[in-house]
This record gives structure tokens, sequence and C-alpha cells, in this order.
């Protein structure tokens, strides 16, 4: 089975975090391996970020966290090159509304890709997509400005 | 026949003298004959001859004159008839060859004024065409330039103007059913751009 990327790790930031976790973790299980080896009190368990532990878990699907499970999901993680978007709104979303996003990206876009998200109240409403390649303005902003002949017309009307 | 001599001698003699003088006369004569020639004698003339040989030595001189006044005067109008037709001949050919030359030369000068008219003109048309290129270029630059004042000023008010209106009371829950909508319009430019589909 083909290992993807949970939908809580949306953003670089998030996967950065995941990468510093799951490497903390490898270093923790070498040391305590060491440590019983030696039999040396072992260190308590690290603590994980919530989407670390998911990552780590779809990654070993019920197998155990072996010390080479785990060096391969850090060598994965650290190779990943994911496309990123930048999407804009006029506020910062919240976490349901972060989730619907991630979703509707990753079911209609592209399964695997990273998005950052960023607030600017100018816009008014909408959303602006930024791909590596292209941006797409979809805000109130944008279509005011495109009807602006409509601006004029109603102006005069009124 | 002595005597028979002697009177022979005496004839021979006599006979000789004779021839003596005669010749002696012809010279004389020849002499005088010779003289006369060199010396003609003045001719002795009575008057009623020489006024008659004067009346008609005039009559004669006067017809003599009639006739080469005559004659010169009908040399004179066949030549003045020659010269006229040689000149009026040579007139027209010169006048024919000099408007040949003429007609000539201005079929030439028409020749060069039709180019040089050609290329005024065509010179003209590329200015035109180039001027008309410049000015639309020009006009085309300047519209787009306003337009973007334009778009950039009217962003600017219609950023204004949500900001202030809105202030900070943005509700993202309200618009998340445009923006699915919107995403959902433009799924699939969203997702050949990111997929790399063409």
């Amino acid at each position: 089975m083909k290992f993807e990327l949970p939908a809580a790790v949306y953003s670089p930031q998030l996967l950065e975090s995941v990468i510093y976790d799951v490497q903390y973790y490898l270093d923790w299980t070498r040391q305590n391996d060491i440590r019983k080896q030696m039999g040396v009190a072992v260190k308590e368990e690290p603590n994980h970020s919530a989407e670390t532990v998911l990552v780590i878990e779809a990654w070993l699907n019920g197998k155990p966290a072996t010390l080479e499970a785990l060096e391969e999901l850090l060598d994965y993680l650290k190779g990943l090159k994911l496309p990123e978007v930048h999407i804009t709104l006029a506020a910062l979303p919240n976490r349901n509304q972060r989730e619907t996003l991630v979703k509707w990206f990753r079911n209609n876009a592209k399964s695997q890709l990273l998005l950052s998200f960023v607030a600017d109240r100018n816009l008014g409403g909408g959303i602006v997509i930024r791909t590596p390649n292209r941006i797409f303005d979809y805000t109130w902003k944008r279509q005011l400005v495109e009807n602006r002949d409509k601006i004029a017309e109603i102006t005069r009307r009124v | 026949m002595n005597i028979v001599i002697i009177i022979l001698a005496a004839l021979a003699l006599t006979f000789g003298i004779i021839m003596v003088l005669q010749n002696t006369q012809l010279r004389r004569l020849t002499l005088k004959l010779k003289e006369y020639e060199t010396k003609p004698r003045p001719v002795q003339v009575s008057e009623p001859t020489v006024a008659q040989l004067e009346a008609k030595l005039k009559s004669s001189y006067e017809a003599k004159i009639g006739e080469a006044t005559q004659s010169f005067g009908t040399d004179l109008q066949a030549t003045s008839q020659k010269l006229s037709e040689q000149v009026s001949r040579l007139t027209t050919t010169v006048i024919e060859e000099e408007l040949e030359a003429y007609h000539q030369t201005l079929e030439e000068v028409r020749h060069v004024a039709t180019q040089a008219m050609d290329q005024i003109h065509q010179a003209i048309e590329h200015q035109r065409v180039e001027l008309r290129q410049g000015m639309e270029s020009e006009l085309a630059a300047e519209k787009k330039q306003l337009a973007a004042k334009f778009d950039a000023k009217m962003g600017d008010i219609v950023s204004s103007y949500i900001s202030e209106s809105l202030g900070s009371g943005v509700d993202l829950g309200a618009q998340m059913q445009f923006i699915l909508q919107s995403l959902e319009a433009h799924k699939d430019d969203i997702r050949k751009d990111l997929t790399g589909e063409v």
C-alpha cells in the first residue's frame, strides 16, 4: 500500500515539525537502545504532536516501530518534494475551514501537496491560489475591479 | 662662139642685176609691210559715218543691256524661287527636327517627373504607414498604461472601501460556500496546473 501524507499535515511548516519530531524520536530510540544495553535507566518517551503520531501510525500501518522503519520514514519525509500551494483569504481559516480546503485540494487537485495560508483583509472575500506556475484570483476585490464598468454605471444611476 | 658666150654672159649679168633689184624692192616692201603692221595708221572716218556708227553702237549696246537685264531678271527670279524653296524646305526640316527633339525632351522630362512623383508617393505612403503604426502603438501603450493606472487606482479604492466597510469582522465561514463554488468552477484549471497536464 502506498503511503500518503495524512491530511492533517498540510503545510510545509507542519511537515518540518513532523520531520523534527521523527528525528528526535529516532535519536531517543537509539539512545534508549544503548541505555538498555548498558543497563542504564531509560528516558521518558518524548511527546509528539498529533500530526507526527498520525504520520508514524500511517507509515507503520500496524507494524512494530523498529529503528529501521523510523529511519526509512525519516528518509522518506526528507526526500519528499511536494508542490506547494499558497492560499490567501480575507482572514486566517480556523481548523475546520483549513481541513475543508485541504481535503478539497487533495481530493480534486492533487492527492499529495502542501498548503500554506495567508490572510489579507483587503481582499474582502474569496480566495487567491498561488501554485508554482500560476495565480488564480477568485476574490471579491478582483470581481469588483473586473466589473468596474458596473460601478460607474451604478454610480451614474444613483 | 665667143660672141655667144659674151651674149649669154651679158644676159646672165642682166638677169642677175634684175634679180638683185627685185630682191631689193621686195625687201623694202616687206619692211614697209612690217612697219604698217606694227604701227597702224589712223583711220580717217567721216562725221556722218561716225554718227551712224555711234547710233548703231548705241542701239546695239542698249539692246545688249536689255537682253542682259532680262536674262539677269529671269535668273534672279529663278534663283529667288529656288532659294525660297530651299529656305522653306530647310525651315520645315529644322522646325520638324527641333519639334521632334522638343517632344523627345518633353517625354524624357515627363518620364523623370512621373518617376519622381511615384517615388514621392511611395515615400509619403511609407511615411504615412510608419506614422500611423507609431501613433497606433503609442496610443495602445498609452491606453494600456491608463488602464493599468485605472485598475491600480480602482483596486486601491475597492481595497480601501472593503477594509473600511468590513472593519475587522470578516466572517470566513459565510464565505466558504462562495470559496468552494469558485474552486469547483475552476477545478480543472487548478488540477492541470498542479499535475502538469496540458
